[in-house]
């Protein structure tokens, strides 16, 4: 099982194998949950939905420095 | 087993974990709704009757905080103010020219270098302040003059939870008291010369005004301003949300515990006198030497900057 997953900003691709989660997924980023939205297909997931084979998901840092 | 909308237990989209809570995409809209509504009124920040300008970046926060004032029925104008970083600004002034556009809702635009001769870019280094040091010495300046000019009665800037939990846990740390007497969700308008300031987003986290514009087809500006990386707010939101992962809801805690018990204790630390700046004429702190030329910090920077600025040089020929 693979997922692609495009971390944006900056905008990088990486493949991760066998996360059957999307907690799994930013586990194996090492990215913490309160930091990102994930998205599928537009759709936000949340940590406890499952991913399948081929998923093509974004994960989107959700944290700026302005103010 | 996927998650459950508290509100509807529908199946769930967000999740809110310092409420212990997670929403479908329509509850998750109203509770955002819910909290936007709170802090208004709890502050009294606005009024339907009222003029309100938002300042705009392109950015998450800005852009769900206009969404919302419209959809609340407020007469909420947005103000841009273009910072010359490059395609970074060009960009992100495009996305609130649609943003308007869509809605029938009227922009503002405000250029840094038309009307006071600098970018950002070019003030890295030129003031003795951070790149972000001038620059929100200068959107502060221009959203209150922009409003004064422009006849409104509030300005509102979309800092989250988030920004006001770092900004806070930043002053803590340096003990800065004058500053954390200044941090509260509306600034009222103390004197002539000064905007009433509200941030009506203090009450939402910034992973959900995030989510508010997914869940609403908002296009906003997913970039990072490039001038931002490691800076002191950055770091100071990364330590928080490590704290936060480990204990849901201490940034809640952090900066609702400060506003609610510790805010009232500290207004004696805000001794600023005010005066008007010589140059400008608008609402300054008094010089401690009252011989001395009032002069406010914009007008300081900007004077530091144009002198050494290319363009100046040349013009001044």
């Amino acid at each position: 099982m693979l997922v692609t997953a495009r971390l944006r900003p900056p905008d990088r691709v990486v493949e991760v194998a066998d996360v059957r989660r999307v907690a799994d997924l930013l586990a194996r980023l090492e990215v913490l949950p309160g930091a990102v939205l994930v998205i599928r297909d537009g759709a936000l997931l949340t940590s406890q939905d499952e991913l399948r084979d081929g998923d093509k998901v974004e994960v989107r840092f959700a944290i700026s420095g302005g103010g | 087993m996927p998650m459950r909308c508290k509100r509807c237990r529908g199946p769930a989209v967000m999740e809110v974990r310092r409420h212990n809570a997670a929403f479908c995409r329509d509850c998750f809209l109203h509770y955002v709704g819910q909290q936007v509504t709170r802090a208004i009124a709890k502050y009294r920040m606005l009024g339907h009757t009222d003029r309100v300008l938002v300042a705009v970046s392109g950015g998450k926060d800005s852009l769900a905080l206009w969404d919302l004032l419209l959809e609340l029925g407020y007469q909420a104008d947005g103000l841009y103010l273009s910072l010359g970083i490059g395609a970074y600004s060009e960009r992100s002034k495009v996305v609130c020219q649609e943003f308007a556009a869509a809605r029938g809702a009227s922009l503002v635009v405000h250029d840094l270098a038309g009307e006071h001769g600098y970018t950002i870019p070019e003030a890295a280094g030129g003031t003795g302040r951070s790149s972000c040091g001038v620059c929100g010495l200068s959107k502060r300046y221009v959203f209150n003059r922009a409003a004064l000019d422009g006849g409104y009665d509030v300005v509102c800037t979309g800092h989250n939870l988030d920004d006001e939990a770092a900004v806070l846990f930043g002053n803590t740390l340096r003990w800065d008291t004058a500053a954390m007497a200044r941090q509260f969700p509306v600034l009222e308008a103390t004197r002539p010369g000064l905007v009433k300031k509200v941030k009506p987003l203090y009450r939402v986290a910034e992973r959900e005004t995030a989510a508010y514009c997914v869940l609403k087809g908002i296009d906003y500006v997913v970039e990072e301003c490039p001038l931002v990386a490691g800076n002191t707010q950055m770091r100071h939101k990364e330590t928080l949300n490590q704290m936060e992962e480990a204990a849901p809801g201490t940034k809640h805690s952090f900066l609702f515990g400060y506003l609610d018990r510790a805010a009232e204790l500290l207004k004696v630390a805000d001794d600023a006198d005010l005066t008007e700046c010589a140059r400008c004429g608008m609402t300054t702190q008094a010089p401690e030497d009252p011989a001395a030329e009032a002069v406010c910090a914009f007008c300081r920077s900007k004077a530091r900057l144009t002198k050494t600025l290319p363009i100046v040089q040349v013009a001044s020929r």
